[in-house]
């Protein structure tokens, strides 16, 4: 479904991917795992059209989407739910929400969306005219991830949706990924908890310096004595 | 929660503000019916004006979150074009429309290059646009403008009242539909985060492009009105940066990024202005500065956030 290779992107003079294959298939979790300032965030960016390649090409059922610009990508059926969740701070959490289903192929069913987004997260429903920017941390990634669905993606890709909150929030966002899983929908989870990530994908990448470092099933990477070393650390060893 | 009904759709606050203010438009046409006095017409044509430019400006900045600082090229093109063809002999109206359309041209000269990049350059692009435009009429223009004897003769204020009161009730209007409109919240959007908007299906472009040409439209009208209203002015004086700074100052002052903001703002600003002048008159720009200065500390929302209703409302604190 969505095929990238051999991208390299960068800001400026630094250069920050070198060279990065990876691939999600119809209906699959697939983990991206990597330390700080490996290229997490860029290879997004230059998925959704946010930062143009240097070289490679990023295709989406065949057809290369790399030369379209950001906005129409979420049109394809691919949604960003970014890094530190940039909600629209000084909008109403609907309105975040409504801007989720901007994109033609969503406007016709934003109501449907929005009675969706509120079922998955019920919290959300009760404060639905508060300003996004007075939500908590948990608050804040549940719109963000709500807006991402609104735009009714056939893959949905995730910035360290973690970062920042409570295990217990985390918990529920990673069941409410299992169960988007399971309407169909691909999801492209980029995280730094290793762990949790790598149980929940069918696959997962490591990215380490800007280039792909190890590839393997979920499983097979919790396994894998590099990565539990570099990211796992000896408490890995008790679970 | 209170004020928590005021929002049930993007823009439904505006709605309700435009009623509000129009009908108190509707009001204040009855005026030249029971004053007759010319400073009272002439103070609601400064008033009427000064809505016009601010709402003008308020569109682009409250609302499309890109801060225009040479906007008075934009009043100064409407104002040129529309003497320029008035005075030949053209109707009024289609003479204000020519004035406009050119200064819409001529925003897009700036924002076609500036929009493609983030950042200062839009803001830099208008200013330069601004002196250019005012050196540039002052040096091939430098003799005052003045009507022609006839048309002083016949001129009528209070048509003037009337042209400046529907200008100000469409600037409301255009801005309240915009703000309730599916365009008006990506504006908003990209205001708030562009990265953000972009990535969830908004063109930022287009939409830049669209709040400017509602806005030099405005603007340019709002100059074809102040072309159609001074008898005598040096041609150059409608491109002086203090248009930018009127149609700035009082949209901060009455709130950004609000539909009664700017009106509310120019009401205090032109009352307090024309006071200021009259008892102080040396000091008078001081005294301002100091109270804008006061309100924006006090008040960084302007003077909407005093009806403690607007909670819920966005407010532009970092431009």
């Amino acid at each position: 479904m969505l095929d990238v290779r051999d991208v390299r992107a960068g800001y400026g003079d630094v250069q920050v991917l070198f060279g990065v294959s990876v691939a999600v298939a119809a209906g699959e979790i697939v983990a991206l795992v990597g330390p700080n300032g490996a290229g997490k965030t860029t290879l997004l960016r230059a998925i959704v059209g946010l930062l143009p390649l240097r070289r490679g090409s990023v295709s989406w059922e065949g057809r290369p989407i790399h030369a379209a610009p950001a906005h129409s990508i979420v049109e394809q059926g691919i949604a960003l739910v970014p890094e530190g969740r940039r909600l629209f701070a000084r909008m109403t959490l609907e309105e975040n929400l409504l801007l989720g289903a901007f994109a033609p192929r969503a406007l016709g069913g934003r109501r449907e969306g929005l009675e969706r987004v509120f079922e998955i997260f019920p919290r959300l429903a009760e404060r639905r005219r508060q300003l996004a920017g007075s939500l908590s941390g948990g608050e804040q990634q549940m719109v963000a991830i709500g807006r991402a669905l609104m735009s009714r993606p056939r893959l949905l890709l995730l910035d360290e949706p973690s970062l920042g909150l409570a295990p217990r929030v985390v918990e529920g966002i990673l069941e409410v990924l299992r169960q988007i899983h399971r309407d169909g929908v691909g999801v492209f989870l980029v995280e730094q908890n290793v762990q949790a990530s790598l149980a929940l994908a069918d696959r997962g990448y490591v990215l380490e310096n800007g280039r792909i470092s190890g590839a393997g099933s979920g499983h097979d990477l919790l396994r894998d004595p590099h990565v539990r070393q570099a990211y796992l650390g000896p408490l890995a060893m008790d679970r | 929660m209170p004020g928590a009904a005021l929002l049930h759709r993007p823009g439904a606050s505006e709605l309700r503000w435009a009623a509000v203010v129009l009908a108190a438009f509707g009001s204040l046409a009855l005026l030249p019916l029971v004053v007759r006095r010319d400073d009272v017409l002439n103070f609601g044509v400064v008033f009427f004006l000064s809505v016009t430019l601010a709402q003008s400006w308020n569109l682009m900045a409250g609302y499309a979150g890109q801060v225009n600082l040479g906007h008075a090229a934009f009043f100064g093109l409407g104002a040129l074009v529309t003497r320029a063809l008035w005075i030949q002999g053209a109707p009024i109206l289609p003479a204000m429309g020519v004035g406009a359309v050119v200064a819409t041209v001529f925003g897009w000269l700036v924002g076609l290059p500036a929009f493609r990049l983030r950042g200062a350059y839009f803001a830099i692009g208008t200013l330069a646009l601004a002196e250019i435009l005012r050196i540039t009429v002052g040096n091939s223009l430098p003799e005052i403008s003045t009507l022609p004897a006839a048309t002083i003769a016949g001129y009528s204020l209070t048509r003037r009242f009337y042209l400046t009161l529907v200008l100000a009730a469409l600037a409301v209007a255009t801005v309240a539909g915009t703000a309730a409109s599916r365009v008006g919240l990506g504006m908003r959007a990209i205001r708030e985060d562009e990265a953000a908007a972009e990535a969830s299906g908004v063109g930022a472009l287009r939409h830049k492009l669209l709040a400017l040409s509602l806005s030099t439209l405005l603007a340019g009208l709002a100059g074809g009105a102040f072309a159609y209203y001074h008898i005598s002015y040096y041609p150059q004086h409608p491109f002086g940066p203090q248009w930018t700074f009127d149609a700035l100052l009082i949209t901060f002052i009455g709130g950004a990024g609000t539909l009664h903001g700017p009106v509310l703002g120019a009401l205090f600003y032109v009352f307090l202005k024309e006071y200021l002048a009259i008892r102080w008159v040396d000091l008078h720009l001081l005294i301002f500065g100091v109270l804008f200065v006061a309100i924006v500390l006090l008040l960084p929302g302007g003077l909407v956030e005093v009806f403690g209703r607007v909670r819920g409302r966005p407010r532009l604190t970092n431009p």
